[in-house]
Parts: structure tokens; C-alpha cells; sequence
């Protein structure tokens, strides 16, 4: 099983995600509830993939991406966010997000967004 | 689902219908519905509360649970008696609230036919049979059929009456 | 609900989180319309609030409420980054409480099951309408943004990181993708394959063109697809893997070129006007933060369902119940067993060791409830056009959660009552010579095992004269009004019936007096009372438990009934001598002790219990205390002391009437009730 690292302020969005992640064969390696605790998670539990909120207090979704993918070039994240957004999500990928989802989410979406990400060949 | 629920309920109020705890209170014989009822248990020790109307004899500890009890004598103007072994509390569950009915006796557990239940004659309404809504026929014997709702909420009523 | 996942769970943390937030979301808004101004943390704050609750109840589907915090977002999302001018700060915290009014009238409707019905229209309308007066009136710089948009976008005809172009590549491709329905966001999934092909190749080319400002880019996309011309060293299997990993990818059509023909198209624009940092953002300055502690202190803490809670205090309760069952057991009445007194010692240790804990995770500070006054006095204030300043003190004080839950009504109640009643007009204060704004207290504080809330004000305090003649009017007058002191007539206004003011107004008139503040601060054992000062103002103390399940208790007997009273309320207790007790020619028995008298109360006589001990001497004086007022029970003798748990008696016996004198009961260790006396009952029954 692929493990997921949710990062999210909202404690409900993080029960969503879980949710549609264990009900679909992944592991939630844990969760973490800004950018700060985002970037600690991602080195101690070492993740599959991250799926990543952009509005956070403390530190927002765009720093810890940068964070994390600078501690690790292979990084893999997934950013979740509204619409609206479209600036962030845009430095998002910049800045090494490999994909994003809209809020509200949707179980394929999110399901089929990490699989295709997680079975994307690295040699590429 | 629900469905399948209800039907059992509906189930088991068709085995329950009909059916009577009968007791007995001086040389009258009383029924009460079976859904009503509970428990049975023996008399047993009662802690009494203040500035309650006597009928009301106290409370007591069914295994943790406390519940009142209620003399139905007093409650129905009879002379008080004292308690012995063959006094029982009939534990009833109405509406939610639980209370412990002390009877002289039960005597058994019995099937009435509907066609064998009969309104009370109306003679004047006093207040000994106010609590009697049916008359059930059994062979030769008459059995009062109780109006439990009746035994608690015609209090507040009957609380103005002794003020006035 | 349509989604699979949604599932209870799910609901309450909506709920829970949601009514978190709106609670914080509140405060940061009173916060700020105290200081009259927004804050940039306030701002940042309560759109990201706003933000997660949009998402979360955009999940839950609930669209009214997802529809009116987007609204709100929206606002502070200008306000954030345009930072406008001359906001009418007040009017604004009216427009977002009025919106989390909404919500929570919506919440509270889904805790209880209801539909939640409500139409937020109107108002998403009303602050659709303010955003737009404050672009208005700041100039927004919509139309020069848009100028500089068309400007910008002739411009930028093709993405390359590099202006010149000079590696020479071996093949060309044209690929168009097809997104999946209702992916959203098309052109930023667009743009994720050009960021990507930005590693394989630096010529590339695209329609729609402008796939970021040009807002009907995503239209295109989903219409025609995005075209994607390119030049790369990879083979033709390579750039169909590429692609191939697109997410949302519905369908790809992708085609090698034998010639550059199509290129053409592009490259008839002037290359040296593509600008490469069209596709960068303003970098934000913000630092990572060190303060980690905080976050990893968050993490030890988890909340808990409070039914669990309850339901852990019940067994508790049960627990010590059972422990004094085994311990004074009867059967071993008479034995001689020291390991078992050691052991029973342990025990007893420990279970009171676990009820402590069990308590302390009950208590909940009083600051949730005190902040939710500041609501009010605002409220209540700009209704009436007064002036007052809320202070709190000892919010941190903490009480049983079940407490916090009886007590918030009628505090709320004497806040109203307070700002409606208490204080005097900005005008009139003045003319009195106070400050024009007036200061209402609310303070906790802790006193032994009470807890004390104090509602003071410093307006006109309470009018004797005009209480006495209104309780007059009402016949509520029990006794001569020269009799009576200060603290006998302010308590006219608890009893029912009582109302100080002719005509009902909006807050504290909604048919709720202080009778039923009073009820229901007793119904947990807790007493009011009252203290005011002509113009100086009135202080109104609540004292509550800390508790309500389990207190130490003294267990008496009287004939064959065994009562218990709080420890807490024993002063001492001895064996009466002939000689102090005497008899007033009324009949009226008391007690002389160290020169004072006291009156007695005999159990026997006022609950109607037989017993042979009626005789003074044979039996005990139990001096108890209640509010400053001492009283003597007379009682069999003294049994001994437990922790016992107060169970409430029979809704049944209940219903009759309030019993004067008990406030519930509890099972002893032999399995009998006892009942537990109401001391302050007492006192005022006799």
C-alpha cells in the first residue's frame, strides 16, 4: 500500500481525505495541519505522496511545498485546492507540485490523481 | 429495512395483544397489558420521601436504577395493608418512566379474547373505577382492566381537587 | 449525500470544526470592530476561516452555506490584496456577523437533524453589493489591469524559458489533449504539461495561447482541446508516454510532423517580445517560521466525544459505588482483616485517584462562554446607543463541562439585563459626571469547591423604592418593607412574577425573568445573590459547583432512614447537653453553642420518620452552614463519611413538586438509598 501524508488545516478535510484514501487501499502515513508540521511529517514518515492544502496558517501550502522539495527532489505532491486559486495552484507547479485537485472533492478525482501519479515512470 | 423492523414490532405487540398480568387487591382481580410490564419482584425495602402523597411509598434500588414505587391500595381509596411475602412490586414501563406497582398478589399471566372485553358498566363515575377502561370476561371471574397511563396522569387533576 | 465516503463521523467533525471556526471567526471580528480597524492578521484570518469552511461545506453539500463563505471569501480576498481604503469597518462586521449568524442558525439546524433550509441569497447579494461599493470607491484598478492585460497578452505568443532559441532538435510533434469532465481548472492542467515539457524541450508552442489571464482559455480547451506544438530529441513513443501520464488526460491525439510547416504560424510573431517572466509569480518574502514547539504541542492533545465522557463519569460514579459495597460490606462486620484494610486502602486510593482525573478532563475553562458576551454587549449596544466596555477576568477558571452548559443562559440573561436595565444612557452617565462608557465585569474566580461568576456593572445600580412598590403592585410582598434589608428587597426581583420594566424590550423582555435565571442556576446547586448601590451599580454573584456528580458526604440516621449531607456544609457536630437547648414560647427549639443560638431542625419531625430518639441528649447536632446562615440537625446519630454519587431523584417524584430540603439521592454501599440534603433548602424551610 502507497502511503499518503495529508496536509490540511481543517481537521473535517483531513477526515474527508482519509476517508476516500482508506476506503481505496492507500495508507495514511498521517496527517499534518500546516506547513511547518508538513515538512517535519514528510521527513520523519518518509510518504509516497502528499496531498497538500494552499490556505494554512503558519506556514501556507506553497512554502512547505518548496521545503519539502527541496529536502527531496522526488517529491511527490498533490496540491488540493479551490477554485479561485488559480495563481497559487500555478506557483504550486512551479515550484514542483506534480498535479492539484479541486475543492470540493471528488473520490475519483483524488484517487485517480494520486494512482496516475504514484505509477508515473520515473525515467522520464 | 425499516420495514422488516416494524413488522417485527408489529409481531410482537400480536403476541403481547390480549394478554394480561392478572393480580389481585382485596377480593377483586385485576389485569394489566403484558407490554406494560416489565418485572415482577418481592417486596422489598423502601426509602420514603417526603412530602409526597401517601400512595406514593418512596423509591427503591432495582439494581441501580432507582425507581418510585406506588401502593395501588392507597392509590385506589382502599385500606392500607401490611406487607408480606406475597406482596409483589409489578415494575411497568410507561411512556419511558418506570414505577414499581405493589399489589396483594399476582396471581397469573392470561389471554383474553377481544369479543371478552367489554366496556365498565356506567354507573357513576367515582373515582374507584376511573382507572378501569375494560371489563374482561374469563369463564365465570371478572377481571378489571387497568388504564395505566391513567394511574399517573390524572394526578395533576386530582391534586387541584384535594386543594380545593 | 451523494458521496460514498460521507459518513457520520465526517458530520460531526463538520460540525464540530465548522462551529469552531465560526466561534473564532466571531471573536476575530469583535476583536477588530473594537479596534475599529482590520487588522492584517484579522484579514488573513478570517479569510482563510472562511475558505475552509466554503470547502468543508461544499463537501457536505451543503450549498447555502459553501455559497455565502465563498461570498465572504471573495471580500477579503480584495480587501487582502487591494488593502482599500476608508472601509466602513463598522457596517462590514455587520454584514460578516450576520453572516455567521446564518451559519450558525444552519449548523445548529444540521446538528438537529433538520433540513437545512435557510437562503443565504439575499445576503451573499448584500455583500456582493458592499465588494463592489469598496472597488467603486477605491477606483479598483480593474480597468487599468485590464488594459495592461491586453497589453501583456499580444505579447506573450509562446512559452520558452529562453528568447533565443539554439539547440536545433531532431523531431517536431503536434499533440491535442482532451481533458476529463469536469477536471476543472483546464488551463492550470494545461499549463502543468508545458511547466513539465519545460525539462524535455525549450520549443514550444500553444493554442489557446494565453492559457492564465485569458479567462476563456478554459472554455477552448474544453472545447477543442489543447494543441501543443513541439521540437524534442525524444522519439515518438517517449512523447506518448509523456503525455500518456497526464492527469484527467480523457484523450490524446498525438502526431509526429515531417516538416516544420506548421511552426510557421508562430514564428511570424517578433520572438524578442516573449518575456520570460510572464509565468513568475512575485516571490513571497515570508520566512519559514522556527516555531516549532507550537505545532508539535497540538499533537498531544485529541477531542473526545463528551457522551464518552459522560458516560466514563457514570461508570465512575459506578465504581465508587461498588467499592463501597465491598468495603463496608456487612458480612465482614466484626472480622479482624489486615491485609484486606490494606488492600481495601489501595483501592480506595486509587478509585479516587481515577474520579479526580476523570473530573479534571471534564473541566472546560469559562472563556468560550465569557467571549460569547462580547457579541452581546456589542449587539446590544449599538441597538440602544450605549456605551459599554466589557472586562473579564479569571476566564481561564475551569468548571465541569455540564456546568458551562447550564450556566451560559443566564449569564447571557444578565449581560442583557445589565446593558438594558443597568447602565445609564451615554447622556445621562454624563451628567452624572461618569465616563461616557460604562464597564461591565464578568470575573471568575475559585472558592474552595464553588466557583464564582460575578456580573458587575457600574451604572445606576437597583432602586429600592421602585422594587418595593413594584413588588407591592404584584402582591409579592411577604413581609413588612421597614423589615426588610437591602439584600431581603433585591431579592424581590428573583422571584416570579417580577419584571422592573413596564414595557418589554427586544433583549431582556423575551418573556425570561430573573426568576428563571435564579431557577436555573439552583437546579445545579448554585445560588445568586445580589449587592447595589445607588449610581454605583449592581453586582450580581453566581456561585456554582464545581462539580455535579460526586461530593464527600456525611451520612446520618434517622430511625431506619439513612440521609447524607455534603461534608462541605458541616461545620461540627456533638452531643447536645440538657442545658444549652432552649425553647422560645413559640416552641421553637435552639441550641446555645459557645454563647450564640442556634435553631434546630429535628429530621424526625419535618420528613415524619419514626425513631426512639427524640431526646435531645440521646442523639447528635450536626451545625451546618449555608450562605452566612447556620442551622442544627438533629438526627439519630452519625453513621460516617464517603464520597457519594448524586443520582437525581424519579422524574416521577419529581413531578410532584420540588421537594424543599433534597437535592437527590444515592445508593449506599448496602445497596439502600440515601436521600441527600439540601442544606440551603433546609435553612429556608424552617
Amino acid at each position: 500500500m502507497k502511503k499518503v501524508l495529508i496536509v490540511d488545516d481543517a481537521q473535517f478535510m483531513r477526515l474527508a481525505i482519509r476517508n476516500i484514501l482508506e476506503k481505496n487501499q492507500f495508507e495514511v502515513a498521517g496527517e499534518a495541519a500546516n506547513g511547518i508540521e508538513a515538512i517535519q511529517k514528510y521527513k520523519e514518515l518518509k510518504p509516497d505522496i502528499v496531498t497538500m492544502d494552499l490556505t494554512m496558517p503558519e506556514m501556507t501550502g506553497i512554502e512547505a511545498l518548496k521545503a519539502i522539495m527541496e529536502y527531496d527532489r522526488g517529491a511527490k505532491v498533490v496540491v488540493v485546492s479551490a477554485l479561485g486559486q488559480e495563481v497559487q495552484i500555478k506557483e504550486a507547479v512551479i515550484n514542483g507540485a506534480r498535479s492539484f485537485i479541486v475543492k470540493p472533492i471528488k473520490e475519483e478525482h483524488l484517487v485517480n490523481t494520486l494512482n496516475k501519479i504514484l505509477d508515473i515512470n520515473k525515467s522520464i | 429495512m425499516e420495514e422488516i423492523l416494524s413488522n417485527e414490532v408489529d409481531l410482537e405487540e400480536d403476541t403481547q395483544r390480549g394478554r394480561f398480568l392478572t393480580f389481585s387487591l382485596e377480593r377483586e382481580s385485576y389485569g394489566i397489558e403484558i407490554r406494560y410490564v416489565t418485572e415482577i419482584i418481592g417486596i422489598q425495602s423502601i426509602t420514603q420521601v417526603p412530602e409526597l402523597p401517601d400512595y406514593v411509598k418512596g423509591i427503591i434500588n432495582l439494581r441501580g436504577k432507582i425507581i418510585p414505587v406506588m401502593d395501588v391500595r392507597l392509590r385506589f381509596k382502599k385500606e392500607p395493608r401490611d406487607y408480606n411475602d406475597r406482596t409483589c412490586i409489578i415494575v411497568v414501563d410507561i411512556k419511558n418512566i418506570s414505577i414499581g406497582l405493589i399489589v396483594d398478589s399476582v396471581t397469573e399471566v392470561i389471554t383474553i379474547p377481544e369479543e371478552e372485553i367489554v366496556d365498565p358498566p356506567q354507573i357513576n363515575k367515582g373515582s374507584q373505577n376511573r382507572y378501569i377502561n375494560k371489563i374482561g370476561k374469563v369463564g365465570n371471574d371478572v377481571k378489571l382492566l387497568l388504564d395505566c397511563e391513567k394511574l399517573f396522569t390524572e394526578d395533576e387533576l386530582e391534586d387541584l381537587h384535594d386543594a380545593l | 449525500m451523494s458521496e460514498e465516503y460521507i459518513n457520520e463521523p465526517m458530520l460531526e467533525m463538520f460540525l464540530f470544526e465548522s462551529t469552531q471556526l465560526i466561534e473564532q471567526l466571531e471573536q476575530s471580528i469583535l476583536d477588530s470592530d473594537k479596534e475599529k480597524c482590520y487588522t492584517k492578521t484579522a484579514i488573513n484570518e478570517i479569510f482563510r476561516i472562511m475558505h475552509t469552511i466554503k470547502g468543508s461545506s461544499a463537501m457536505m453539500m451543503f450549498s447555502e452555506i459553501s455559497g455565502l463563505a465563498h461570498s465572504i471569501e471573495d471580500l477579503f480576498y480584495y480587501i487582502r490584496e487591494e488593502n482599500p481604503q476608508n472601509i466602513d469597518c463598522s457596517a462590514l462586521s455587520d454584514l460578516i456577523l450576520e453572516g455567521i449568524d446564518f451559519i450558525k442558525i444552519e449548523l445548529e439546524k444540521i446538528k438537529n437533524k433538520d433540513s437545512a433550509d435557510g437562503k443565504a441569497t439575499t445576503l451573499i447579494g448584500t455583500i456582493k453589493e458592499f465588494l463592489y461599493g469598496l472597488q467603486q470607491a477605491n477606483n479598483y484598478k480593474n480597468i487599468d489591469k485590464t488594459k495592461q492585460k491586453v497589453e501583456e497578452s499580444k505579447k506573450q505568443y509562446y512559452i520558452s524559458q529562453d528568447k533565443v532559441i539554439t539547440t536545433v532538435y531532431k523531431n517536431a510533434f503536434k499533440a491535442t489533449i482532451y481533458f476529463e469532465d469536469g477536471c476543472e481548472m483546464e488551463n492550470i492542467r494545461a499549463y502543468t504539461i508545458i511547466h513539465n515539457l519545460n525539462d524535455i524541450t525549450k520549443e514550444i508552442y500553444h493554442i489557446p495561447e494565453d492559457i492564465i489571464e485569458d479567462e476563456e482559455s478554459v472554455d477552448i480547451i474544453k472545447r477543442d482541446g489543447f494543441i501543443v506544438y513541439l521540437k524534442s530529441d525524444l522519439s515518438y513513443e517517449k512523447m506518448f508516454e509523456f503525455f500518456k501520464q497526464t492527469i484527467f488526460l480523457k484523450e490524446l491525439e498525438l502526431t509526429q510532423l515531417e516538416n516544420e510547416d506548421e511552426f510557421k504560424q508562430f514564428l511570424s510573431e517578433e520572438p524578442s517580445e516573449i518575456q520570460k517572466k510572464d509565468y513568475q509569480i512575485p516571490k513571497e518574502q515570508g520566512k519559514i517560521k522556527t516555531n516549532v514547539t507550537q505545532s508539535i504541542s497540538q499533537q498531544s492533545i485529541i477531542s473526545v466525544n463528551v457522551s464518552k465522557l459522560d458516560k466514563l463519569m457514570d461508570l465512575v460514579g459506578e465504581m465508587v459505588i461498588a467499592e463501597a459495597m465491598v468495603i463496608q460490606n456487612p458480612d465482614l462486620r466484626g472480622l479482624e482483616l489486615d491485609n484486606f484494610q490494606k488492600a481495601a486502602v489501595q483501592l480506595s486510593k486509587i478509585t479516587s485517584e481515577i474520579q479526580d482525573m476523570v473530573m479534571s478532563v471534564r473541566m472546560v475553562p469559562l472563556s468560550a462562554t465569557f467571549h460569547k458576551m462580547n457579541r452581546i454587549v456589542r449587539d446590544m449596544c449599538k441597538k440602544l446607543g450605549k456605551e459599554v466596555e466589557l472586562k473579564i477576568i479569571g476566564e481561564e477558571t475551569e468548571v465541569d463541562k455540564n456546568i458551562i452548559e447550564h450556566i451560559s443562559d443566564p449569564l447571557m440573561h444578565l449581560v442583557r439585563n445589565a446593558i438594558d436595565h443597568g447602565f445609564e444612557s451615554v447622556k445621562n452617565r454624563e451628567l452624572k459626571g461618569k465616563s461616557k462608557s460604562g464597564t461591565l465585569t464578568l470575573e471568575a474566580k475559585n472558592s474552595g469547591s464553588d466557583v464564582l461568576i460575578i456580573v458587575k456593572d457600574d451604572g445606576k445600580g437597583l432602586n429600592k423604592e421602585q422594587i418595593l412598590k413594584k413588588a407591592r403592585e404584584n402582591d409579592l410582598l411577604y413581609k413588612n418593607a421597614e423589615d426588610m434589608s437591602d439584600r431581603e428587597i433585591y431579592n424581590l426581583i428573583l422571584l416570579p412574577g417580577f419584571s422592573t420594566k413596564e414595557k418589554v424590550s427586544e433583549f431582556s423582555g423575551r418573556g425570561v425573568g430573573m426568576d428563571v435565571v435564579s431557577k436555573n442556576i439552583e437546579t445545579i446547586g448554585g445560588t445568586l445573590s445580589i449587592e447595589s448601590a445607588l449610581d454605583k451599580g449592581t453586582m450580581i454573584t453566581l456561585k456554582i459547583p464545581l462539580t455535579l456528580a460526586i461530593i464527600d458526604g456525611m451520612n446520618i440516621k434517622v430511625g431506619n432512614s439513612t440521609y447524607t449531607i455534603p461534608t462541605i456544609s458541616i461545620r461540627e457536630s456533638f452531643r447536645p447537653k440538657e442545658k444549652d437547648i432552649i425553647i422560645d414560647p413559640d416552641n421553637n427549639e435552639m441550641i446555645m453553642v459557645r454563647g450564640q443560638c442556634y435553631p434546630i431542625l429535628r429530621i424526625h419531625e419535618i420528613y415524619k420518620v419514626d425513631t426512639k430518639v427524640t431526646n435531645f441528649t440521646e442523639g447528635i447536632i450536626i451545625m451546618v452552614e449555608q450562605d452566612d446562615k447556620l442551622l442544627c440537625i438533629f438526627a439519630d446519630e452519625l453513621i460516617g463519611q464517603q464520597q457519594v454519587v448524586v443520582k437525581a431523584l424519579p422524574e416521577y417524584i419529581r413531578n410532584f413538586k420540588k421537594i424543599k430540603g433534597i437535592a437527590g439521592c444515592t445508593l449506599l454501599g448496602d445497596g439502600r438509598i440515601s436521600l441527600i440534603l439540601d442544606i440551603g433548602g433546609l435553612i429556608d424551610k424552617r
